[in-house]
């Protein structure tokens, strides 16, 4: 009992270390509380607090979500986790749940509480410059100005998020003339112009947020691909539902066969509220969602005409299949340094969880993936690339294990001195998502200092100043130190001092 | 006004065709009130059930609560999925009222139980379409549309006949007007293994794909797979619970034709929501979900019968867009100023008879598989 307990506790500690520092909503504390209804959601849900807050008043339960992307959350569901965690799940879909039969089964009914199509939003500009009307853009319009190199997008990664997940369902049955649900042939035959799409691709994220900020800061991608309702809330863009088909994500509130009476009776009395025409209007006027009541007109703004709704494939080989494809064959591959802090302080524990954590994280590299150890203590101690070439994998992933392996902990602490190595190392990026993580315990303690990693920066050519830097808070790390090198670079802060090391590294991924 | 009337439908509806058992929250707690006629001797009987989700929010509209108790009855009730009721121990429980006669006839053979079973109130699968949709089938054989232009009915050999020739809404006349009508045709339903509309869609098609003959035999079910497997498979991922396609619908998302079942339909009237441009299409050869009573204690039968009976509670389930049995003025009067979208006799519709469980289990296993 006290160890299901421990287990228990361990998933929802490596949940909240999962959830990102910035949007988190969760608490350590996952204990039932009464009239408290703890639920694992989508993380684009987080613009819901209002909706919440108004649920509390009208029925007196406590919404609290725990953010997390649909094939992580499905996955934990079917590994039996979810049981006793959580009391209900708020997905933006249960499409992909469906697919799997150890899933299926922990759900025992769901109702949908609003709906939002995959969309593109377009800066004005370039929806001018392109000539488009936008309610009569397609795909194969989309496709052709990426070809013509007159588009280039964003969009959140399908292995960790929902609405990178539904965005690539949209492009291949799309692309591929699929009439109706994707097969495997579709996306075979596909591969070619998908290749070619997801070229367009600039910009990679684990979260819509950060999509949004990136977006925002690097000024020079045309489009986002995202839920109509978060590119409603995105200033400057014009938003498009292609006409020739979306994927819709119809947000069904689902409860679990591992609950009680008591809590699946909350979780339908939050259901029957949400469903009322009061919350209706209030979510559609606040989160740009479509009511699913007939009473309730979408908000000012949803363009109402219609739109081919794109099967969800109905196998799981063909999801998974796609998935995969993207990974290691559709998308730009990334280059990534990994800027690894293995002075005197990390000696010991410290030092054997970022082994651990690092050898976990090689049975997630892409292939393709260029990766750069770079550990260092008073300077760089060496520099090791590898890649994982799709004709043998295993290579470039058992090289990068041997060299973590090989790490020891002696010297000081020189962050900056470190990253403008990697900057150095990496030069333009070419065609590859570029980023550098860094990993540290500690203060800057020797080498240059922050002013002049701030001029150094400030003097790199505009491509390379492209190059985010992740931090991670690990041990004694400096919070503000770490924040201004994310801010400075359009990075993000990763917390691997509530969390765990692994789940901070695991993050970054949908980031790279 | 139209705002307070809208929960009910989705009371109705929050629990999906479950794939087990479960409790249900609205637990019908009858106030024992003292009968006005004075007759103080008697208390109520507590009854509990097992019942199709459907059908849970009638149990729980406090009216229903209301004239049950008038007659003696707490009950309670569990949803489950009709289909999963079979693998069900029930007993302490007196009665199950699954939403389709073949798993009502599977559990009264199991239970051995006498027939006939009460059979209060049905309702018939229907079609919905917008408008668009709606004429395209029309303009092209697949439909005829009545004068109100808001019902009409979908000719299932036609559209049995498109679907195994993959016909796509692009070879439609008149589909090009509309750039949502792309893609193959197909209804989009929910799924046939854990789901009984979609299952009754399978009986329907399958009767109209087998020549006009139930398919009693794995040689029927053989002959028509192929069909089948292509009416499910063409939709990719399906939902569980016939709430989803239709608030799809409403929402203006998924496909351009659901099947839902009438009563879904018929509430949504009665409650004088807006239904924009929907067009109600009923099949020609269509199936009914019969929502049948498998009494399993005395009062379980006496219930099912007070159901099939009281003027009260057959009026109440004709609010929830149900048919009682037997008498179709009750639904024609509560309906008649909605006679333009429901097709209130049902006047050339065939009622296509359901395979056996066995039968109809298989032939969902093949057309997922």
């Amino acid at each position: 009992m006290r160890r299901l307990l421990a287990l228990a506790l361990g998933t929802a500690a490596l949940l909240t270390a999962c959830t990102s520092t910035q949007d988190t909503k969760t608490e350590t504390d996952n204990a039932p509380r009464p009239g408290t209804l703890r639920v694992l959601a989508s993380s684009e849900l987080s613009d819901m607090t209002p909706v919440f807050d108004q649920v509390r008043k009208d029925t007196g339960i406590t919404i609290r979500p725990t953010y997390m992307g649909t094939l992580d959350a499905v996955d934990l569901l079917a590994k039996g986790k979810v049981d006793g965690q959580y009391d209900a799940l708020w997905l933006s879909s249960n499409d992909y749940l469906r697919l799997r039969p150890d899933a299926a089964k922990k759900v025992v009914s769901e109702t949908s509480i609003m709906s939002s199509p995959v969309a593109i939003g377009v800066k004005t500009a370039t929806v001018t410059a392109l000539g488009w009307q936008p309610d009569k853009v397609t795909w194969s319009q989309i496709e052709q100005a990426v070809q013509d190199g007159r588009l280039t997008y964003g969009m959140t990664d399908p292995a960790r998020s929902n609405s990178g997940f539904s965005t690539l369902i949209s492009v291949a049955s799309a692309l591929s003339g699929a009439q109706s649900a994707l097969t495997d042939a579709d996306v075979t035959k596909a591969t070619p112009r998908l290749k070619e799409f997801f070229k367009g691709q600039k910009l990679t994220s684990g979260s819509s947020g950060w999509l949004a900020e990136a977006y925002q800061r690097r000024g020079n991608v045309d489009a986002l691909l995202n839920y109509e309702s978060v590119l409603k809330g995105i200033p400057g863009l014009t938003v498009i539902r292609p006409s020739d088909g979306v994927v819709t994500a119809d947000y069904p509130l689902t409860s679990l066969a591992s609950t009680d009476t008591t809590t699946r009776d909350n979780v339908r009395r939050v259901t029957t509220d949400l469903r009322t025409a009061a919350l209706q209007k209030l979510i559609t006027t606040r989160t740009h969602r479509r009511p699913v009541v007939t009473s309730v007109p979408p908000a000012s703004g949803l363009d109402t005409s219609r739109r081919r709704e794109l099967p969800f494939p109905g196998s799981r080989s063909v999801a998974d299949g796609l998935l995969e494809s993207y990974e290691n064959k559709l998308r730009r591959p990334s280059r990534t340094v990994y800027v690894l802090d293995t002075s005197g302080s990390m000696a010991g524990d410290r030092l054997s969880r970022l082994k651990k954590a690092l050898t976990a994280l090689t049975g997630d590299f892409r292939q393709r993936e260029e990766v750069t150890l770079m550990p260092f203590g008073s300077g760089v101690k060496s520099v090791r690339t590898h890649v994982v070439s799709p004709g043998d994998p295993q290579a470039g992933l058992d090289a990068i294990r041997a060299d973590t392996k090989a790490l020891g902990a002696d010297g000081n602490t020189a962050i900056y001195t470190s990253l403008e190595k990697a900057y150095e190392h990496l030069g333009s990026g070419g065609d590859t998502f570029t980023s550098i993580v860094l990993m540290t315990d500690g203060e800057n303690t020797t080498g240059a200092k922050a002013k002049e990693f701030d001029g150094f920066y400030g003097q790199l050519p505009a491509a390379q100043r492209e190059i985010p830097v992740f931090p991670i808070l690990f041990g004694d790390s400096d919070k503000a130190e770490l924040q201004h090198i994310a801010d400075l670079t359009g990075g993000r802060l990763f917390d691997a001092q509530k969390g765990s090391l692994d789940g901070a590294f695991e993050e970054i991924r949908g980031y790279q | 006004m139209l705002g307070s009337a809208s929960t009910l439908p989705l009371v109705r509806r929050i629990a999906g065709i479950v794939l087990a058992v479960l409790l249900i929250g609205g637990v019908v707690a009858a106030v024992v009130a003292g009968r006005d006629n004075g007759d103080k001797g008697t208390a109520t009987k507590t009854v509990r059930g097992v019942i199709g989700s459907e059908k849970a929010d009638f149990f729980a509209d406090p009216d229903v609560v209301k004239a049950l108790a008038a007659k003696g009855f707490t009950v309670k009730t569990e949803t489950s999925g009709s289909w999963a009721m079979e693998g069900r121990d029930l007993k302490g429980y007196d009665f199950a009222f699954p939403s389709s006669q073949a798993p009502a006839d599977a559990l009264a053979a199991k239970y051995k139980v006498r027939q006939p079973l009460p059979r209060p109130f049905y309702s018939p699968l229907v079609v919905v379409a917008h408008r668009s949709a709606a004429q395209v089938l029309a303009d092209n054989g697949l439909a005829t549309l009545d004068k109100s232009q808001d019902r009409g009915t979908l000719k299932m050999g036609a559209y049995l006949d498109a679907a195994k020739a993959d016909r796509t809404w692009q070879q439609l006349k008149g589909a090009d007007k509309h750039g949502e009508l792309t893609g193959t045709l197909y209804i989009a339903t929910t799924d046939p293994e854990t789901s009984n509309s979609g299952a009754l869609y399978l009986a329907a098609a399958s009767y109209v794909a087998n020549g006009g003959r139930v398919a009693a035999s794995s040689a029927d079910v053989a002959r028509t797979a192929p069909l089948m497997h292509k009416l499910i498979s063409v939709q990719g991922a399906q939902q569980s619970s016939s709430d989803g396609p239709f608030r799809d619908f409403i929402s203006g998302a998924g496909n351009p034709l659901v099947l839902v079942y009438e009563s879904q339909v018929a509430s949504l009237l009665l409650e004088k929501q807006p239904v924009g441009d929907l067009v109600v299409l009923y099949p020609d050869t269509t199936a009914n979900s019969d929502h049948t009573v498998v009494p399993l204690t005395p009062e379980g039968r006496a219930l099912g019968e007070l159901l099939s009976s009281e003027p009260t509670l057959r009026k109440l389930a004709v609010r929830h867009g149900f048919r009682p049995q037997g008498d179709t003025a009750e639904f024609v009067a509560a309906t008649a100023a909605h006679s333009s979208y429901l097709n209130q006799t049902l006047t050339g519709v065939r009622q296509a008879p359901v395979p056996t469980s066995t039968v109809l289990h298989d032939m969902a296993r093949r057309a997922r598989g």
